[in-house]
């Protein structure tokens, strides 16, 4: 079955100042971001970085210190119809362990006020159907994950907010979330998903908030994250090339094995360089770094230290 | 409202919990009973009724009832997606307050029940006045009030500690061993102490006591203290 388009696409979350000390531990310091309507955003951490913290004060389950805020331009807990506005996974799937998931679901559509008939709707999309009876007791943690999701969509919200939702997935299962985000989204849903498994995320979210340490480090689309380093081409005449893209104003850098690394210039403006000096070329790419490479520059500990002031995109 | 209650309803009968209390309850009652009447020569209304009541130790049971159940929201984290779907947490506790009200109701009665149907035949034989009408009735809705009463209770002593384990822990010693304790030093004013209001309110007759109605009374104000007090602090506490 499919999810049916929400009936608004003007949902959108934004964090100000969101800080949240525990005694002298900062845990969320100063946070503030902005989350896309209809996009997906990978709210990106290492573990302990203030994810999970963030993600419950946006939700209204704890308390900022600091800050505020938003999701529609209001904060959660003055939502008029929250359980239709916002579905949202938390580290646990909030189910009592010995309680049955169908007996989860219906007690959560009772309290909301959502339609009994959505139990078996959620219960289909997660493919639980069939284990919806067991107690939840018993179930893996994959299992969970599927009726936390489930639990989050039971009132077919505009707004997902989902906390590491991979963990414990199988590959199968993570393809089909990564199908899911992507089916939300072009619904027109706004999804912010957490997680600190990179691989996971990298082919499904729009944007990015990178935090570390409870702190902001990169807010942006993937793309500018992961594009702009230059241009990568490998040529037998290395000298004669960088000669004629020097000429026409770039920056090269030279590296093994004929490969130059070239910036301020495109692919398209490198290659016409190259056939004008009639220089062969046998490589011709955007130098683009993984989201991986990005996080691990934007997170590693001797950079963070030298950030005095979040970098926003 | 309504919605909420319905939902906390439901949340009570899809686990084992509540029947596991409920049997535990009904069993102390018949064991209760049939010790008391067979152990010892009730002559008196006193006894007799004392027999018969929904003692402090079935009460306690209750309270456990309700204590465990509300902390179990914190224990297992089923709260945080309750407050997704329902945003008010003092409403979200007094939906549960008055589903475990109506559950502890029901295994109140089940207990009279029991209690009664084993109690009555046995205590027929027994020399000395018999219980009139008026005793029938204090037993009966003093037990019934006492029941849901303590579970509420329980439930508001749960959202205040949050923590099953010291929740329980901490009933039990100030049930058993701090207000026993303390009774000889506060003389007539041990009568408004949690374990002899409910006492008084299921017409037992061991110690200091009150009138029922009065018991009652005490019983609502102690709910009501640990409700406000529980209101307080999970507002200002982080899911």
């Amino acid at each position: 079955m499919s999810l049916t388009a929400p009936a608004t696409t003007t949902a959108t979350i934004e964090a100000v100042g969101l800080t949240k000390r525990f005694g002298p531990i900062a845990a969320v310091d100063d946070l503030s971001f902005r989350v896309r309507e209809g996009a997906v955003t990978g709210f990106l951490g290492p573990n302990g970085a203030g994810k999970t913290t963030t993600l419950r004060m946006v939700l209204g389950l704890a308390r900022p210190t600091a800050g505020s805020s938003t999701i529609r331009g209001v904060p959660f807990a003055q939502l008029s119809d929250p359980a239709r506005t916002v579905g949202a996974n938390l580290e646990s799937c909030g189910a009592h362990p010995g309680r049955s998931a169908r007996n989860h679901l219906r007690s959560i559509t009772t309290l909301g006020g959502l339609p009994p008939s959505r139990v078996e709707e959620v219960l289909a999309l997660v493919e639980l159907t069939s284990a919806a009876d067991r107690r939840v007791g018993g179930y893996s943690m994959g299992m969970r994950q599927r009726l936390g999701l489930a639990t989050a969509l039971l009132g077919d919200p505009a707004v997902l907010v989902l906390d590491e939702p991979a963990n414990g997935l199988d590959p199968q299962g993570i393809r089909w979330l990564r199908d899911f985000l992507r089916g939300a989204a072009a619904d027109g849903r706004t999804v912010l998903v957490s997680s600190h498994v990179l691989a996971e995320v990298e082919q499904t979210v729009d944007d990015v908030v990178v935090i570390h340490r409870g702190r902001l480090v990169k807010e942006g689309p993937v793309a500018s994250l992961t594009t702009g380093r230059g241009v990568r081409v490998r040529t037998p005449q290395v000298v004669e090339l960088i000669a004629a893209l020097e000429r026409d104003g770039a920056e090269v850098d030279r590296h093994a094995d004929g490969l130059l690394t070239v910036r301020r210039r495109t692919a398209a403006q490198v290659g016409d360089a190259a056939w004008r000096a009639g220089i062969p070329v046998h490589e011709l790419a955007d130098d683009t770094a993984t989201l991986e490479e990005v996080f691990f520059a934007l997170t590693d500990d001797t950079a963070a230290a030298d950030t005095t002031e979040p970098v926003v995109a | 409202m309504t919605a909420l209650f319905r939902g906390e309803l439901l949340k009570l009968r899809t686990t084992r919990t509540a029947l596991g209390y409920a049997a535990a309850a009904v069993i102390l009652t018949l064991a209760f009973t049939i010790i008391t009447i067979t152990s010892g020569d009730l002559h008196s209304l006193a006894d007799k009724r004392s027999a018969l009541a929904v003692g402090s130790g079935v009460s306690a049971i209750l309270l456990l009832f309700g204590v465990v159940g509300s902390a179990a929201e914190y224990r297992h984290h089923t709260l945080a997606p309750a407050l997704l779907v329902a945003p008010g947490r003092s409403r979200l506790l007094v939906a549960r307050m008055l589903a475990y009200g109506g559950a502890g109701l029901l295994i109140g009665a089940l207990m009279l029940i029991v209690g009664l149907g084993v109690g009555i035949p046995l205590l027929s034989g027994e020399a000395g006045p018999s219980l009139r009408g008026d005793d029938y009735v204090h037993l009966i809705g003093g037990g019934l009030l006492d029941s849901g009463l303590c579970a509420m209770l329980g439930v508001a002593i749960g959202a205040l500690v949050a923590n099953q384990v010291a929740a329980v822990i901490g009933v039990i010693v100030w049930l058993f061993i701090v207000e026993p304790l303390a009774a000889p030093l506060l003389h007539r004013a041990s009568a408004y102490t949690i374990s002899q209001t409910a006492t008084s309110l299921g017409g037992g007759t061991d110690g200091e006591l009150l009138a029922w109605g009065a018991a009652f009374a005490v019983l609502a104000v102690w709910t009501a203290v640990f409700v406000v007090g529980a209101g307080v602090v999970d507002a200002r506490r982080d899911v």
